[in-house]
C-alpha cells in the first residue's frame, strides 16, 4: 500500500510547463524492488495538462516500473501517487483508465484479424438494443482518426493490413476515445518503425498535445524525444538523475545524464 | 489452444486476411496471362467490383467448391439435381450442421471440443431414456437434454479454461467418458420409444412441412441464422472474435475471454441436446454408438467453411457450404453407385484440396 510520505518536491522535479497549475499525475518518493533488486528508489514525477515528458535512461534504469507504476500495473512499495493532487491507489490498470490514464503498450494490443474500428472499439461496442451500432463505430472512429491527423485509408481495413504508424494510430485512437485519456502513456512507440512511420508518430503525440492531453514518451532516440517533449526525466540505475527542460539541454547532456556523467 | 500465438501464426494469419488486398494483383495476372482484358476498370459498382467483393469474401474458395461440386454431380447424374435429392441432402446435413454451428463459435474463439460425438450420442440415450423410461413430455425431455448438454459444455470449458488445460485434451477425455456413459446408460442396448406416429414431436423433430421439406432442415436454418446474427451482428459475437484473434489484448480491453469461451463450449453441448432430438425423433430409437467419429466430420465442415484452427476468423455462412460440400458427396457417391468404402477416401480428399486452394488462395503475394 502506498503510504503518506510529505516529501518536498525538489526543484528540479517542480519545473512545470505552466507555473501555478496543478500537475495531473504527481509521484512522490516512490520505490520499488523486485527480490533484492530495487528498481525504483525515492523517485519523483510529474506531468501536467498538454504537457509532452520524455522519459530516458538506460536498460535497467527503471522506465519500465515507471510506467506500470503510473499505469496501474504494479504497485509501489512506497511513495504517494497524485491524480489531480488527490492521492489515489492503483490495483489495476482499470483503476488508472478510470482516472484516464491509457497506456499504448508495444505491442498495441490489437486484433488483427478485425478492422479498425472493431479494435477502436473493442470491449466497449456500442449497441442498439442487443445489436452492435456498427454506424455509430464508424463515424466515431473515424472522427477520432481524423482529430488524431491520421492516413488510415478506412476503418474496414483489418489492421493486420496496416502499417506500423497506422497500427500505433488505432491504439491511440482507442486510448483516447475509450479512456477519454487524459494521459496517454507510450512505451517504445517508434522502437519497431521506419522514419516516415516514426514521423507519423511523433506528429500523432504534437496531435495529442494540441488536444490538451500529457503524453509520456519512452523512447531510446533522443532525436525523437527532442522533437516532441517538452522536458526529458533521466532515469539512472532506478535513481531520478535529472529533469530538464528541453530548451534548456543539449542532447550531450541528456547523454551524460544517462550514463552517468563520472564516465565522460 | 491458449498458448500464444508465435510469429509464424501471426504472419499466416496476416496472410489469411489479405487476399482481398491481393485482388486486383490476381486479376491482372489474369488479364496479362490471357493477352485480352478481361474487365476493365469500373468503379466498385462494375463487374470488376462485383468480382473483387466476391473474392474478398472469406467464404470465396467454399463457395466455389460448393458450385462446381453440384455441376459436376448434375452433369455426371441426372438423379443428382432434383428437388427431392437436394431436399434429402439438405436433411441429412442438418443435423451435422447445426452441431457444426456451435463448434465453429469455439473455432472461432481458438478452443476445440472433440467431445461433440459423444454428447450427441449420450444425449439422444438420454432423451430417449426420459421418454420412454421414466415417461416424461417429449419437450419437456427435450428442454432437459437442452440445459444437460450446456452443463457438459460448462464442465469442459471450465476445465478448459480455469484450470489452462487444452481443450483438445479436457474433451479428448470427455468424449470417452460420455460414449461410456452412453453404454452405461443403456446397457449397450438401443433405446425405442413409443409414441404415435402423428405425436407432434414427431412431426415437428423430422416430419415434412407441405409434405415436402423436412422440418430438420427449418431447424437447421433456423439455428444457423440465430448463430450467424450473434457472431456478426452482437457484442458477443465481437468478443468472440477477439478472444481467438488475439486473447491478451482482449483481455486488456476488459473482455472475460475465460467465460466467452466457456459459453462457446456450453452453446456446442446444447445444440448436441437439439440434434439428439432431430435425430431421435427420424429414427424414434436412440443407439448408444450414435455419433462415433462423427466429431471429425463436423470439424471438416467447420474447417472446410474456412475457419481457422488457430481462431480469430470465420462465419456461419462458410461452416453452412463446408457442411454443404460434405453432404453432396456423400450423396453422389451413393448416386454414383461407388462402394460405400471409397467415401472416407473422397471425403478425406476434399477436406485436404479444398484447404489446400483456400491456402493457395489466400498465399497470393504480388
Amino acid at each position: 500500500m502506498a503510504q503518506e510520505v510529505s516529501f518536498p518536491a525538489t526543484a528540479e522535479t517542480a519545473t512545470p510547463e505552466v507555473s501555478g497549475n496543478r500537475p495531473l499525475v504527481e509521484l512522490r518518493a516512490i520505490s520499488k524492488s523486485f527480490g533484492h533488486v530495487q528498481a525504483l528508489q525515492r523517485v519523483d514525477f510529474c506531468i501536467f495538462p498538454g504537457e509532452v515528458v520524455g522519459l530516458v535512461g538506460d536498460n535497467g534504469a527503471g522506465k519500465s516500473t515507471l510506467i506500470k507504476i503510473i499505469s496501474g500495473a504494479y504497485q509501489p512499495d512506497s511513495g504517494t501517487i497524485l491524480v489531480d493532487g488527490v492521492p489515489v491507489s492503483f490495483h489495476s490498470p482499470r483503476d488508472a483508465m478510470r482516472m484516464g490514464i491509457a497506456t499504448v503498450y508495444q505491442n498495441l494490443a490489437l486484433v488483427d484479424q478485425r478492422d479498425v474500428a472493431a479494435n477502436i472499439f473493442l470491449g466497449r461496442e456500442p449497441t442498439r438494443g442487443i445489436v452492435i451500432d456498427r454506424r455509430r463505430m464508424v463515424e466515431e472512429s473515424v472522427q477520432v482518426l481524423q482529430q488524431l491527423r491520421s492516413d488510415i485509408p478506412s476503418v474496414d481495413v483489418a489492421v493486420g493490413f496496416l502499417s506500423g504508424g497506422q497500427r500505433q494510430a488505432v491504439a491511440i485512437a482507442r486510448a483516447v476515445h475509450q479512456i477519454a485519456a487524459r494521459l496517454v502513456i507510450m512505451d517504445e512507440p517508434v522502437a519497431a518503425l521506419g522514419i516516415e512511420e516514426s514521423r507519423k508518430v511523433l506528429r500523432l503525440i504534437k496531435q495529442l498535445k494540441a488536444q490538451g492531453r500529457a503524453v509520456i514518451v519512452i523512447s531510446h532516440n533522443l532525436e525523437h524525444v527532442f522533437s516532441v517533449a517538452d522536458r526529458i526525466v533521466v532515469l539512472r540505475r532506478g535513481r531520478l538523475a535529472g529533469v530538464r527542460r528541453r530548451e534548456d539541454t543539449t542532447a550531450a547532456e541528456i547523454v551524460r545524464l544517462i550514463v552517468g556523467a563520472e564516465h565522460l | 489452444m491458449e498458448q500464444k500465438l508465435s510469429e509464424a501464426d501471426l504472419d499466416a494469419q496476416r496472410e489469411v486476411s489479405q487476399c482481398g488486398a491481393n485482388v486486383d494483383a490476381i486479376l491482372d495476372e489474369l488479364e496479362s496471362a490471357s493477352g485480352v482484358e478481361l474487365l476493365t476498370r469500373a468503379g466498385p459498382g462494375g463487374l470488376r467490383g462485383f468480382l473483387q467483393a466476391l473474392l474478398r469474401l472469406r467464404e470465396f474458395s467454399v463457395l466455389s467448391a460448393t458450385i462446381l461440386l453440384f455441376i459436376a454431380l448434375s452433369l455426371a447424374t441426372p438423379l443428382f439435381p432434383q428437388l427431392d435429392n437436394i431436399l434429402l441432402v439438405a436433411r441429412q446435413i442438418s443435423i451435422l450442421a447445426i452441431i457444426a454451428t456451435g463448434v465453429t463459435f469455439l473455432f472461432i474463439s481458438g478452443e476445440i471440443d472433440l467431445s461433440i460425438g459423444s454428447i450427441y450420442g449420450f444425449l439422444g440415450i438420454v432423451l430417449a431414456s426420459l421418454i420412454a423410461k421414466y415417461g416424461f413430455n417429449p419437450w419437456l425431455a427435450l428442454v432437459m437434454v437442452i440445459f444437460l448438454g450446456a452443463i457438459i459444455g460448462l464442465v469442459n470449458g471450465t476445465v478448459t479454461t480455469r484450470f489452462g488445460i487444452p481443450s483438445f485434451i479436457v474433451t479428448l477425455g470427455m468424449l470417452s467418458i460420455l460414449r461410456g456413459g452412453a453404454l452405461l446408460a443403456s446397457g449397450g442396448w438401443p433405446v425405442m420409444i413409443k409414441l404415435p406416429r402423428e405425436d407432434p414431436f414427431l412431426n415437428i423433430t423430422s416430419g415434412h412441412v407441405a409434405g415436402l421439406v423436412p422440418t430438420q432442415v427449418f431447424w437447421m436454418i433456423g439455428v444457423m441464422v440465430i448463430g450467424g446474427f450473434v457472431l456478426s451482428k452482437t457484442r458477443f459475437g465481437s468478443h468472440v472474435y477477439a478472444t481467438g484473434g488475439n486473447q491478451e489484448a482482449a483481455v486488456l480491453a476488459g473482455i472475460n475471454t475465460k467465460w466467452v469461451k466457456t459459453i462457446n463450449f456450453m452453446i456446442t453441448g446444447a445444440l448436441c441436446g437439439v440434434a439428439a432430438a432431430l435425430l431421435l425423433g427420424q429414427h424414434r430409437n436412440a443407439f448408444p454408438l450414435t455419433g462415433t467419429g462423427y466429431e471429425l466430420d463436423i470439424i471438416a465442415a467447420v474447417v472446410i467453411g474456412g475457419t481457422p484452427l488457430f481462431g480469430g476468423a470465420g462465419s456461419i455462412l462458410g461452416t453452412f457450404l463446408g457442411a454443404a460440400v460434405l453432404g453432396m458427396i456423400t450423396n453422389g457417391l451413393v448416386l454414383l453407385g461407388a462402394s460405400a468404402y471409397f467415401e472416407p477416401v473422397a471425403k478425406g480428399s476434399i477436406i485436404v484440396a479444398a484447404i489446400l486452394v483456400d491456402t493457395l488462395i489466400r498465399r497470393r503475394r504480388v
